[in-house]
């Protein structure tokens, strides 16, 4: 092989690493936007625009969220030597569930669902009514979960 | 025997007028709107070869290893994580903002590569102070400067409303840029145009050390200086701007996560540091009324013994025992300001765990994805080495010998 043939040979395998590299990024940087389109990327579920106390529900939306994304962007991942490409998709995957380990397990049932229509966002709570809310909001018990809102409410009354 | 009476007289008004002072606490201080300072914005376009780019790495959390330490400051560690990266970005869109740089970006911590580099350490953050300490040096290893950084909370950032600032330390944040841009007054169009070429062969030296390390040299201070300039049809350096290309990619996808980390962390982080900032200041308050009312219940007991020991008449007597009786109440009340300082205390605290808990997942997602990312670049980067090798032999029928600065120049930083 001439030295010529050589430097093209060369000059092919950087051409094809380079478009395996920015497809990965490209993939990538859909994977964001979609993300941010929804409003659920690197964890900002509808919730967490709310108050700090109001962490369980949201934050467990905004994990699962982003769980589906990496997934979904199971690019191959350039190898060495030339291989077209070992999957990333073990590491999204992985990915995915690092995530979801502030969201998932047993905040499941206490999403933005459970909060009665009635009650407001929190938005000017003070930390009694915060305290009330987070109780209301990770308590299991239906019916216990009923009596802390109703406190609530009545504690926003008193406050008003 | 007149004398005396008059002073007693007046002592015990005083501690009458000390303890009623002291039962109706202190006069709140009025703030007045604290005065925004603007960042310097560019009015006509910066001329192409004066744009540096700008690498903000990730700050130091600064998280003491000490527990007490942790409750003394009320560093809570997972929010100082999300604020090591949330500041950066804050900082990235003002620089962005002011039309004077080239890209700015936030990199991840250990990157190095950029043509300015902005290192941070967080000293304090509460939502009421922050304090930053702050290194600015260019890719030559020219330090700009060094400097700490204070900044009062904005409270019109937490009310809302039209005009408001939208960060309420926006005015630490336009006072580093206005810095920055004043360091960069201060170079010549020289000096920018050594700052690039450095940034570039360092990032060269760093794939290929056996081309392009003789290229720089360090001098005793550490700074590095150009010795000589590839040519410009070097088949090497075209592949390398290749390569280059790709990190600025990858370093501007791993923005895009930083961008998205930083627009979901806002506002919780906003409402966060607004309700810190009110229970500080109402902590604050109550230690001020608790001290007060201590003292002058102290004074007025003083005063009403001192002027009942001097008093004769049984009117003056009377009032010398309600000054006491009322410095004991100020005094109490005192006391029981205390409580509600701990109290204050109580709820900071459990403001820290509640915005630590929320914010936790997020942090480790996005540092999740950024090790992710970088880790499968790695693989690249080492393919791509392997490929400048190769390359290189074949250009040059010499076998490439990492370490070949035979002139005695170090092989330039990594940039990862």
């Amino acid at each position: 092989m001439t030295a010529e043939d050589r430097r093209a040979q060369i000059d092919r395998r950087f051409e094809e690493t380079f478009a395996v590299f920015d497809e990965r990024m490209r993939k990538e940087q859909e994977t964001i936007s979609q993300e941010r389109a929804a409003g659920g990327g690197a964890g900002s579920g509808p919730g967490m625009q709310g108050y700090p106390g109001e962490t369980s529900g949201s934050g467990t939306e905004g994990q699962q969220g982003e769980g589906g994304g990496e997934q979904a962007d199971g690019g191959g991942t350039p190898g060495g030597e030339g291989a077209s490409g070992q999957g990333s998709s073990g590491d999204s995957g992985e990915q995915g569930g690092g995530g979801g380990v502030g969201g998932g397990g047993p905040l499941g049932g206490s999403g933005p669902s459970n909060v009665p229509a009635d009650i407001p966002d929190g938005r000017d709570d003070d930390i009694v009514a915060r305290q009330l809310r987070e109780a209301a909001m990770k308590e299991a018990d239906p019916e216990l979960r009923e009596r802390l809102w109703e406190e609530y409410r009545q504690y926003k009354k008193s406050t008003q | 025997m007149r004398e005396s009476g008059d002073f007693s007289s007046g002592l015990v008004l005083l501690g009458l007028a000390f303890a009623v002072l002291a039962l109706q606490g202190c006069v709140v201080q009025e703030q007045r709107p604290m005065t925004r300072i603007p960042a310097e914005r560019a009015i006509a376009e910066v001329p192409q070869q004066e744009l540096l780019d700008v690498g903000i790495r990730i700050f130091d959390p600064n998280i003491p290893q000490d527990e007490k330490q942790l409750e003394k400051d009320r560093i809570f560690p997972d929010v100082r994580r999300a604020e090591s990266r949330y500041i950066p970005v804050t900082l990235r869109d003002t620089l962005e903002r002011t039309g004077y740089w080239g890209q700015v970006r936030v990199l991840p911590p250990g990157a190095g590569g950029a043509e300015l580099l902005l290192d941070g350490t967080i000293l304090e953050s509460n939502g009421r102070v922050l304090r930053l300490d702050v290194t600015v040096q260019d890719s030559t290893g020219r330090v700009w400067y060094r400097k700490t950084y204070q900044g009062d909370a904005d409270t019109r950032a937490y009310k809302g409303g039209p005009g408001r600032p939208a960060d309420p330390f926006e005015n630490l944040y336009n006072t580093i840029a206005n810095d920055l841009l004043e360091a960069r007054r201060r170079l010549s169009r020289e000096d920018l145009v050594a700052i690039r070429q450095v940034s570039e062969l360092r990032f060269a030296a760093e794939l290929a050390p056996y081309a392009y390390g003789p290229y720089l040299v360090q001098d005793r201070k550490g700074e590095y200086s150009v010795v000589r300039l590839p040519a410009e049809q070097d088949p090497l350096m075209r592949r390398i701007h290749g390569v280059r290309e790709r990190d600025y990619a990858l370093v501007d996808t791993l923005n895009e996560h930083y961008a998205a980390f930083g627009a979901g962390m806002s506002d919780p982080y906003t409402n966060w540091r607004k309700y810190m900032y009110e229970e500080l200041e109402a902590e604050a308050e109550a230690k001020r009324q608790a001290l007060t009312r201590q003292l002058l219940g102290a004074a007025a007991v003083i005063g009403g013994v001192v002027a009942g020991s001097n008093s004769s008449g049984s009117a003056a007597s009377a009032a010398a025992t309600a000054a006491v009786i009322g410095g004991m109440y100020a005094f109490k009340s005192g006391f029981d300001m205390r409580a509600e300082v701990k109290m204050h205390g109580e709820t900071l605290k459990q403001l820290g765990d509640s915005f630590q808990a929320e914010v936790q997942p997020m942090v480790v997602d996005v540092e999740g994805r950024t090790l992710q990312l970088k880790g499968s670049a790695e693989e690249q980067y080492a393919e791509w080495r392997r490929l400048l090798k190769e390359l290189y032999e074949n250009e040059t029928g010499l076998p490439a010998i990492v370490g070949g600065a035979a002139d005695g120049s170090k092989p330039a930083a990594g940039r990862r």
